[in-house]
């Protein structure tokens, strides 16, 4: 994010797109209720009549992957209206010419054809977002889980850097984090190009400078990223993995084909506090402690790094991931050292970035959370970015274009699926699923349907049946729901039983590689019985 | 009009921002000044009448929390009236609440405002007991409870269900001293809009809306730890209670205090179990030849894992290799699984589950 989450409450307007915010970020869905009863004005762009929609001042109920096409007429709404925030991109900016040229022809009839939602309405949203002053955009995996997912924040970045909402308290790009530590996660470097800190590993001196401290000399090139890596498998190019904290098969797409790679695999490890569905391809399993059982941080969606403490120990034999991870590399023959605890590990990454070289377990202790960039132990830590300028100089502008979702319906399964997360449960839930309220409420895996797409089919709410894709099929309860577009159906991913991601495709986006997790065209029939 | 207002509290002079309520003066002034409806995140209500202060120039007392602080006003917070009203009020509290052996009300299991304010200030003349029935019915739900004789009926529980959670699922019913909490259509719980927050356990200043597993820890030794919450992006720091070595529940920091503002979801608040639970895996397991799974040592298992991977190393070169990081482990941890890829394996094939 880059604005702060108690920022939100001072807000003009809410532009939430592709976020179910209320049940993926209740606490964060909770001021923008406070900001909404402060009146605020809220725009919910989403093909499912969510409930923050139920609040909007406008929803655009658009089909499923269609979000380019809204976002590009609404900055052909806005440069064609004069709305444009000319010093902004004067000053702040480059190659606005080739937005300018992308959107000359994307008008908001044009863009009705493709989404579904009126032209009015996108005009309106449009008028509306370019000419509040604290306006802030709001997204989350509903942007990014498609085949065009770069794409999507590409038009959403040129939105905020044509109208100048950046840099502003309680205006700006706000990516909400799906998970606890996902930012962390990417902060400490667990990807593919990027050492600690966003370094890059292609860089040569940034790798000059990891090589000097671990060392050893370091690999040169990118490395492969975990929708790819999941297809190398499957190749038999990735023959060893090493897998912490995550259970892939449930969370990875079209999981019938990762299950053959994993089978072929010549070794895999699987580190974690649970039996998980990955456990059956294990030829190690190494048992882990929980949050509560270890000291460390977590870096949420607004950047703030804070302390996890330890209160309980780990059951029986189970161990801290770092401890493992430690014993490991050395067994393996790297002389890592014999840390004190995670502080130490803390203090040893700090001083190989600039973003977090302020921050270390001491100061959270004192001061509570800091939010990077953080670049000295006397700088308070950074609420809203790019202030006064833009951090990396210029914001380009990326021309892009409409494309249509990998899967598109057809006869054969006319129906499009979106996934996602529901308020009780969270992703492969293991955790949830061992939790009575979360299962009082959601016992068993669902789909979603609109009355009249359950009534075609004749199935009734609460009935079993089979959902189909060309990858796999899975049974699932019915629950009619005011909620969906026709033609549109909505499943959650948290069930093992009935994993929904036999259903997703793996296509992924030609950047990120991340997988179209919210699009994919399934068939839903009843059970004979 | 200016930013800030000066005003007089207990002979000390306070600046406040320009629109802040008179308890927040008290507050900068250092007063104590008892409260029992109110809640920093709700919109004010002033029907308690606990926080009610003098004012000069005033015949009435005045209610702090919801009455505004003015320029040149002169108040004070401790007068004998002011005090008198305290303890005839809570006379009349006592009078309609479930008292333990001391004639104290009851304590519940997280705690009760309104026992404290009785220790603090005492009561007037003790009166009749009300004894008016509250109806209150057993809800199935598996968080909580609701004691209708330990609720003062300052709607707490209900404003915060509709101002800041914005579910409306919990009403106020009945009328005067039998005026209690109840669902909008007399439905349990689990088949209400409720989306067992908890936040209307954490407002309620009696412990009337209890937590049901903090039922039996009453007067408990508990040790709390702050934390962060495991589950999605928004961070929210909790407090873990700790009895015997187990967390027994889980509340949030004071509102005002962190980036949750004293509100938790479902999640952080109750999904616990999944710490002690008998399903947690506890020590290392090796496949052996025979396809099963058989317990071993952390040596053993450490030293097979090593072989493992540095085999496939050996055999097809580290790019053979894929380290799998996690967003639910720590950033320390995620800094050792990519130096662990990185330096001891030779490969930049290192991601975590989501990239977003
Ligand atoms: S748990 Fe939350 S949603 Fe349910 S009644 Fe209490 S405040 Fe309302
Ligand atoms: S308490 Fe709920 S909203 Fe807060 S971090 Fe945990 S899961 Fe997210
Ligand atoms: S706290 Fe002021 S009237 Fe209740």
């Amino acid at each position: 994010m880059t604005n702060s989450i108690p920022e939100i409450r001072d807000t003009e307007l809410m532009f939430v797109i592709g976020s179910n915010t209320t049940e993926a970020h209740p606490i964060i869905a909770m001021e923008m209720k406070r900001a909404v009863r402060n009146g605020s004005k809220l725009i919910v762009a989403d093909p499912r009549k969510i409930w923050l929609a139920e609040i909007a001042d406008l929803h655009l109920q658009l089909r499923p992957g269609t979000d380019v096409a809204l976002l590009t007429a609404m900055a052909h709404v806005i440069i064609a209206e004069g709305l444009v925030d000319e010093a902004f991109v004067a000053n702040h900016t480059v190659d606005f010419e080739d937005v300018k040229a992308a959107v000359a022809e994307t008008t908001p009839e044009w863009a009705e054809t493709i989404t579904g939602c009126p032209a009015e309405d996108i005009r309106t949203a449009a008028r509306w977002y370019a000419t509040t002053d604290k306006a802030g955009v709001y997204y989350t995996l509903g942007i990014t889980e498609h085949s065009h997912g770069t794409d999507n924040v590409y038009s959403l970045a040129n939105l905020v850097a044509m109208t100048g909402h950046l840099g502003k308290r309680s205006a700006g790009l706000n990516p909400l984090r799906g998970q606890n530590n996902v930012q962390g996660a990417n902060d400490a470097g667990a990807s593919p190009v990027f050492y600690p800190g966003y370094q890059r590993v292609q860089d040569p001196v940034a790798r000059k400078r990891f090589e000097e401290a671990w060392g050893v000399p370091l690999s040169p090139h990118d490395g492969l990223n975990l929708n790819v890596m999941m297809k190398a498998l499957n190749k038999g190019d990735i023959k060893g993995l090493y897998v912490m904290g995550e259970d892939i098969v449930i969370s990875e797409p079209n999981c019938s084909a990762l299950e053959v790679g994993l089978n072929d695999a010549e070794f895999v490890v699987v580190q974690d506090i649970f039996m998980n569905e990955t456990c059956r391809f294990a030829d190690v399993i190494l048992p882990a402690a929980c949050f509560a059982e270890k000291d460390g941080v977590f870096t949420n969606s607004d950047r703030r790094v804070q302390r996890v403490r330890k209160a309980v120990e780990a059951p029986g034999e189970a161990r801290p991931d770092w401890e493992i991870i430690c014993d490991l590399a050395r067994a393996c023959g790297y002389p890592m050292p014999h840390y004190s605890g995670p502080a130490e590990v803390y203090a040893e990454m700090a001083a190989l970035t600039d973003k977090f070289s302020g921050i270390s377990h001491e100061r959270i202790e004192a001061e509570g959370g800091l939010q990077w960039p953080c670049p000295t132990l006397d700088h308070p830590g950074t609420p809203t970015l790019h202030q006064g300028a833009p951090l990396i100089g210029k914001v380009e502008f990326q021309g892009v274009a409409y494309r249509p979702s990998e899967e598109l319906p057809d006869e054969e399964y006319p129906l499009v699926l979106s996934t996602g997360r529901t308020l009780y449960h969270y992703n492969a839930a293991t955790q949830t699923r061992r939790a009575s309220g979360p299962m009082a409420k959601q016992p068993v895996n669902f789909v979603e349907m609109h009355r009249k797409d359950a009534r075609r089919r004749g199935l009734n709410d609460g009935e079993v049946v089979t959902v189909r894709s060309r990858r796999g099929a899975i049974e699932a309860t019915v629950a009619v729901s005011p909620r969906m577009r026709r033609g549109c159906v909505w499943m959650p991913l948290h069930f093992p039983e009935s994993n929904t991601n036999r259903l997703t495709n793996d296509a992924g986006d030609p950047v990120t590689a991340t997988a179209e997790y919210k699009v994919c065209a399934v068939q839903i029939d009843g059970i004979a019985r | 009009m200016s930013d800030t207002i000066r005003l007089v509290v207990d002979g000390e002079e306070v600046e406040v921002p320009t629109g802040s309520t008179l308890l927040a003066a008290t507050a900068r002034a250092g007063a104590d000044v008892p409260t029992l409806c109110h809640d920093p995140r709700l919109d004010p209500m002033g029907s308690c009448r606990m926080c009610l202060v003098e004012v000069e120039g005033q015949r009435r007392l005045q209610p702090a929390c919801a009455y505004p602080a003015m320029e040149g006003q002169v108040v004070h917070t401790s007068t004998d009236r002011v005090e008198r009203h305290r303890q005839v009020l809570l006379s009349m509290y006592c009078a309609d609440h479930t008292l333990d052996a001391d004639g104290l009300p009851a304590e519940r299991a997280l705690g009760n405002q309104l026992r404290a304010h009785v220790e603090a200030f005492g009561t007037g003349p003790t009166l009749p007991p009300i004894g008016t029935p509250r109806a209150g019915r057993e809800d199935p739900n598996p968080y909580i409870h609701f004691d209708p004789d330990s609720c003062i009926a300052c709607a707490r529980c209900v404003r915060y269900c509709d101002e800041v959670e914005a579910v409306s699922a919990i009403t106020l019913a009945m009328r005067g001293s039998s005026t209690t909490i109840a669902t909008a259509d007399q439905v349990g719980l689990l088949d209400s809009s409720c989306e067992l927050c908890g936040g209307c356990i954490d407002t309620c200043p009696t412990g009337a809306m209890s937590e049901k597993r903090a039922l039996g820890l009453l007067g408990a030794d508990e040790e709390t730890v702050r934390s962060t919450c495991n589950f999605c992006g928004v961070g929210c720091q909790l407090d873990l209670h700790v009895r015997d070595g187990e967390v027994v529940r889980v509340s949030s920091p004071p509102p005002g205090t962190t980036v949750n503002d004293g509100n938790l979801c479902v999640k952080g608040r109750f999904a616990t179990e999944f710490i002690n639970h008998p399903d947690r895996l506890t020590v290392p397991l090796i496949r052996g030849d025979d396809g099963e799974l058989h317990e071993a040592t952390w040596d053993e298992a450490i030293r097979v894992t090593a072989a493992g991977l540095m085999g496939v190393k050996e055999r097809y070169g580290a790019d053979a290799l894929g380290f799998v990081s996690s967003s639910r482990c720590t950033g320390e941890e995620n800094y050792l699984v990519q130096k662990l890829s990185r330096a001891a394996f030779g490969t930049n094939n290192c991601h975590q589950c989501a990239a977003t």
